[in-house]
Formats: C-alpha cells, sequence, structure tokens
C-alpha cells in the first residue's frame, strides 16, 4: 500500500488486573481475572458479574500520580494516567503539532446524565479536548465511536493520519467506564451472564462487562530500534444485515480478514485474537467468518474470560496483549473455554500454547453491524 | 379477554412503533413473529419490558418468550393467569 | 474527491444537488419519498435523519456500486437525544429500562441502518467531533483511501439536538 512504515512505539494498559502492561500481561498468563459477581453496584436491582475498578484504590492512584487535572472526571482521569505512562515510556513530546490525540468510546462520560439530562460533560469531544489539553497538544482531537469495535477503529484512524504524513505521532487512547446506564441496558438486552463467560464454549449463555483504559502510541518513519511492531493491514465492513445481531454468515467479519489476508501470509500469523464475547451469536458467527477465511487451523484466542468486555478499551488492550504474548512467544489462553460450542471447530484452547510467529491479526465486531480487524508483525524478521 | 386483548394490542402498537396500524388491523391469531407483524429480536426484548411493566410479570428466561409471544391471544392467555396488576 | 450529489436536511427544508425538494419534517419527508420500510418508525431521530438523507441521495445509485460503497458519518452529539431518552426509563423509582431505545445509544447504529437498507458492505465509520468542521471531515475521508478502496463514500454532518435544530449535511464523493 503505502510506503511510509507505521510502528507502535509506546503503550499501557490500566485496568482492574494491573496499571501497565507488562502487569496485565503477568496476570494474564497466570490466568487472573477481576471478573465477580456484583450486587447492589450503581444502584442496579439485579445482580450482575463484571470487572470493576475498586474505586477507592483508583482514586487515590489517580490522585496521587496527576497533578493539576483540574475538573476531570474519573473516565477522563483515567485516560490521562494511561497515556501519560505511554508517553513517558517514549518520550513523546505530546504538546508538539506533529501529534495527534484519538479517543476511542462508547459511552464517555454517560453516568452524569443520571443527575442532569444536558450535561455538557457527556459530549464525548470535550472529553477528547480535555484529555488532549492536558498535554498541552492544541490539535483537535478525534473522537471514534463506532460501538464495540472502536477500539481497533480508532487504531486505523491513527494509522491513516500517519500514512498521510499529516502527523508523525499518534496517541490512540480507548476507554469506558461502566455505570447503571450501560450495564441496565446489557441487562435488558438479557446478553450477560450471571457468572463467568465461557467464549466459544458450548456452554457459554452471555457476556460479561469490564472497565479498562488502555493507550498506543505510533509513529511514521523509520523505526529507532530492534524488536519494533509494524503495522501490516487493517480492515473495516458492514455486515448489513441487522443493528443488534452479528450476520448468520459472518460477511462482515469475513471480509475484513480477506482484505487482511491479501496483505499477510496465513503462514506468518500465530494467532487471530477474536471478539468472543461469549454470546451464542457472536462466537458462533465469528467462527463461520474464520472457516470461510480459511482459518480454522490457526490458533484463536479471546481475553474477555480476564477483562469482560470493555467497550471502547478491548480493541486497544487486547491488541497490547496480542503482542506481548508474540514477544514472549506464546498464545494466550482462552479462559473460561472448555468445549467447543460453535458450528465450526476452531483452533481454540484453555491452555497457554507456544508459537513461533511474528504476526497476529485482532478482531471486533459490534452492534451497528460493524466488524474491524487489523494485523502487525515484530520487525527484524519480516 | 377481549378487554385484555384489545388493550395488548394498543400497548403493542405504542411500544413497538407500529405507525400506521391500528388494533382492527391485527389479526389476535396472527403470527407476531417472521412473517406476521414482522417482529423481530429486539421487539422480542420490549416485549418481555411490556410484561413486566403493565402487568408485574418477571420472564427470568427469556426463551420462554418463543411460545408466548406467538400471537396476541397466547399473550392474553399468558397474562391472565399470571398477572400481578 | 469529486462530489456526486450533496442533500442538505434541516427542520424547514431539504436541499438535494441545490434544489429545494421538500419542506417537510423527516417523518413528512418518508411518507412524501419513502413509505415502503415500516422499520422507519422504530429508529431513533438520529438514524431517521440519516437514513432519509442516504434515501434521497442514493437514488439511482446501483446495488454493485452500493455494495463496496462506505459510509462514514460524523456529529457533535452522538446519540446524546437517545440516551437521553433511555436515562428516562432507568429511574430509580421507575426501572424499566428499554432494550428498543438502549440499541440507538450508539450514534454508530445509523451507519448501520443506512447499510441494511442499501446493502452495503464497506466500512461503516462514526466520529464525534466538537462542532461541524468541514475541512476536518473531508480529511479525515480522504484519508480513508489510504487503506481502503470503496466505490464511493456516502458522509458528512448528521447531527440531532432536538425536534426543532437538526441537520443532515451529506454528499457522496468518489477519489
Amino acid at each position: 500500500m503505502e510506503g511510509v512504515m507505521i510502528t507502535k512505539i509506546a503503550d499501557n494498559i490500566i485496568s482492574p488486573l494491573g496499571c501497565t502492561s507488562e502487569e496485565n500481561f503477568k496476570a494474564v498468563l497466570s490466568g487472573e481475572t477481576e471478573l465477580k459477581k456484583h450486587e447492589g453496584t450503581f444502584g442496579l436491582p439485579e445482580p450482575f458479574c463484571a470487572s470493576l475498578f475498586n474505586r477507592d484504590d483508583i482514586n487515590k492512584q489517580l490522585d496521587y500520580e496527576l497533578r493539576s487535572v483540574g475538573n476531570l472526571t474519573f473516565f477522563e482521569k483515567l485516560c490521562v494516567l494511561s497515556a501519560k505512562r505511554a508517553i513517558e515510556e517514549c518520550n513523546l513530546s505530546p504538546r508538539e503539532t506533529n501529534v495527534i490525540f484519538i479517543l476511542s468510546t462508547t459511552k464517555g462520560n454517560v453516568e452524569f446524565l443520571e443527575h442532569n439530562l444536558s450535561d455538557q460533560r457527556c459530549y464525548l469531544a470535550e472529553s477528547a479536548i480535555k484529555i488532549a489539553k492536558y498535554f498541552g497538544n492544541n490539535n483537535s482531537p478525534l473522537v471514534v465511536s463506532n460501538a464495540c469495535i472502536s477500539g481497533v477503529c480508532a487504531q486505523i484512524t491513527a494509522i491513516r493520519e500517519l500514512l498521510s504524513g499529516k502527523y508523525r505521532y499518534a496517541v490512540v487512547i480507548g476507554g469506558d467506564v461502566l455505570s447503571k446506564f450501560i450495564v441496565s441496558g446489557f441487562q435488558s438486552f438479557k446478553a450477560l451472564s450471571p457468572e463467568q463467560c465461557k467464549p466459544y464454549d458450548k456452554d457459554r449463555i452471555g457476556l460479561n462487562l469490564g472497565e479498562a483504559v488502555g493507550t498506543m502510541i505510533f509513529k511514521a518513519g523509520k523505526p529507532s530500534n530492534e524488536g519494533y511492531w509494524r503495522y501490516v493491514a487493517c480492515s473495516i465492513h458492514n455486515d448489513a444485515n441487522h443493528i443488534s445481531g452479528p450476520s448468520r454468515t459472518g460477511e462482515g467479519s469475513f471480509r475484513v480478514l480477506s482484505d487482511i489476508l491479501k496483505n499477510i501470509g496465513i503462514d506468518e500469523i500465530g494467532f487471530v485474537n477474536v471478539h468472543g464475547t461469549s454470546t451464542a451469536y457472536n462466537d458462533e458467527m465469528e467462527s463461520i467468518a474464520l472457516h470461510r477465511a480459511n482459518l480454522d487451523n490457526v490458533p484463536i484466542n479471546g481475553l474477555k474470560g480476564y477483562y469482560g468486555h470493555t467497550l471502547g478499551a478491548a480493541g486497544i488492550i487486547e491488541t497490547i496483549l496480542s503482542m506481548k504474548a508474540i514477544e514472549n512467544g506464546v498464545i494466550l489462553p482462552t479462559k473460561g473455554f472448555g468445549t467447543i460450542g460453535t458450528s465450526y471447530n476452531v483452533n481454540i484452547s484453555n491452555q497457554v500454547r507456544k508459537t513461533d510467529k511474528s504476526a497476529f491479526v485482532k478482531i471486533l465486531s459490534g452492534f451497528g453491524g460493524s466488524n474491524a480487524g487489523i494485523s502487525y508483525q515484530k520487525g527484524g524478521k519480516a | 379477554m377481549e378487554n385484555l386483548i384489545l388493550q395488548l394490542k394498543n400497548q403493542i402498537i405504542e411500544v413497538l412503533n407500529l405507525e400506521d396500524m391500528t388494533a382492527e388491523d391485527i389479526d389476535a391469531e396472527a403470527p407476531l413473529f417472521g412473517d406476521g407483524l414482522g417482529l423481530d429480536s429486539i421487539d422480542a426484548l420490549e416485549l418481555i419490558v411490556l410484561l413486566e411493566r403493565e402487568y408485574g410479570i418477571k420472564l427470568s428466561n427469556p426463551a420462554e418468550g418463543k411460545q408466548i409471544f406467538k400471537s396476541i391471544s397466547s399473550i392474553a392467555y399468558f397474562v391472565s393467569k399470571n398477572r400481578k396488576k | 474527491m469529486i462530489t456526486l450529489a450533496h442533500i442538505r436536511i434541516t427542520p424547514s427544508e431539504t436541499w438535494l444537488n441545490g434544489k429545494v425538494v421538500s419542506n417537510s419534517n423527516i417523518n413528512g419527508i418518508y411518507r412524501e419519498f419513502i413509505g415502503d420500510y415500516p422499520k422507519f418508525f422504530k429508529m431513533d431521530s438520529l438514524c431517521k435523519l440519516g437514513f432519509i438523507a442516504a434515501e434521497l441521495i442514493l437514488k439511482g445509485q446501483t446495488p454493485e456500486l452500493k455494495e463496496n460503497a462506505s459510509i462514514i458519518l460524523f456529529n457533535r452529539n452522538g446519540s446524546l437525544i437517545t440516551d437521553r431518552n433511555y436515562q428516562m426509563t432507568i429511574a430509580d423509582d421507575h426501572f424499566f429500562p428499554s432494550p428498543a431505545l438502549f440499541v440507538y445509544t450508539l450514534a454508530n447504529i445509523v451507519t448501520g441502518e443506512i447499510a441494511i437498507r442499501h446493502k452495503i458492505y464497506g466500512e461503516s465509520s462514526f466520529y464525534v467531533l466538537p462542532h461541524q468542521d468541514d475541512e476536518m471531515i473531508n480529511d479525515v475521508v480522504n484519508k480513508a483511501y489510504l487503506t481502503s478502496n470503496p466505490s464511493f463514500i456516502l458522509t458528512g454532518w448528521v447531527d440531532y439536538d432536538d425536534d426543532d435544530n437538526y441537520v443532515a449535511d451529506i454528499k457522496l464523493v468518489t477519489k
């Protein structure tokens, strides 16, 4: 495609499992999860199983680490802390005009509607501006709000900004915090599992929600170090089928995978990190798409059993963890999976597996019939 | 029963935004999903909310809905047996 | 970018390619020009607005071209109009969360509704901006060609404040 090389130069994950990418990777590798039953939380009449931040602990940390936060909300502070850590890791000067901020979120500060239906903090662009301003960046930030696929779409948006040459660096932040609004909605959809979810399993009965934020920083141009991550290919397709039900033929996801496989060989892919929400329809749809794309034998894995569905963060944190996995020569287990429960017998496991491959594919699907995918390859060998 | 059927028809027209439809247009025996009124999965979920809000009936298992939501008549029968308000 | 067609819908006027074609509100335009898609009445206001704009501007486009088209839309409000309506269904003393409203508490559903109606399998993307910024919109849309090859792109601004304040300013563009 374009000649410019785009690499990932820093990342961070803040979740109930840890406050760095490394902490999160280690926790996942040892099978940890904070998915548990919550009763009475957010004033909800029904209990639910989710991975939530301990508000006291995380607020203490936010107060300690962030100075001059002004009027930032909980959601915005989490985004700022995650971005700050990633920015420090790569010594980026975030105020430079060649840096763009991109925010991936589904609902941002929606919780404030409860007390004021016209609360200005609920405008998503306001959050993005406050976050960029915290770092002294005056470029107009972009907010990607593409439901569950936002995290991958935000990466794709960053890649395009850098390929075009308009910006040299992109700071991509993805996050969502849970509230009565979001949890009650998923409850009304009868989409939630009352216990820890079981992606791709025959006994899966629904998804869990989770809270997290993640940041990836991208750079255009020659990588300055060995062992970099290079963007390979990306794609977004709609199912054109139904606003809340995935396509029975996996059409959009299949088209995403087909586009990506035009740019990278199946034999180079260590695994496909799937959406794997653990709903009956999503996992079935993905298995069909994987089969149609001749990926039945390629290992796949899903991380919702550790974090739940983290909405705007999902695409970011699952991509970062996939990179860490390849760096460590492993395929992370699909926690919660036991016996295959999809039409196609895809190559999924609840055990740590080894891989010596240098690339992976990350896919997501979501409300609105949307599907997205992106592939990265570790530099050096390629 | 006739009154309940009429009430249900009007409530369903309202909550499912069946614009341009009146109670007379809906055959109480006709299937609600698929061919009949052409309702979909979100409509089914909204009917569950309707039963709870208007009649105090909680469907814990959405799969039960399949039988109950066959037609207006079947909903009326179920409501008359199970209503709490 | 070449603009193939342009539509602008406000509460008082609908302009198609520079000519006023209607003075009706959204439901009125549906009845005047469409009328055969009962699902329209299930949509929230943002989706209805985007749907009607797409319906009028896509007239004459072949199924083959539509299949590989992209939809990239922008606004300021996101889905706030429906977020507020949904919020009212989850009050502590009247807690009956509505799934039919909740599904529309995502701004990108409008891209899905358009894709479903027209069998558009290309990219569907939604961005939220602080205000209508045509330069930025054109910029983002132009860059979509760097990683995709759509037959055309349906793009622009579709924002719903309330029943007296809404605008769809949408065009079809090709490279």
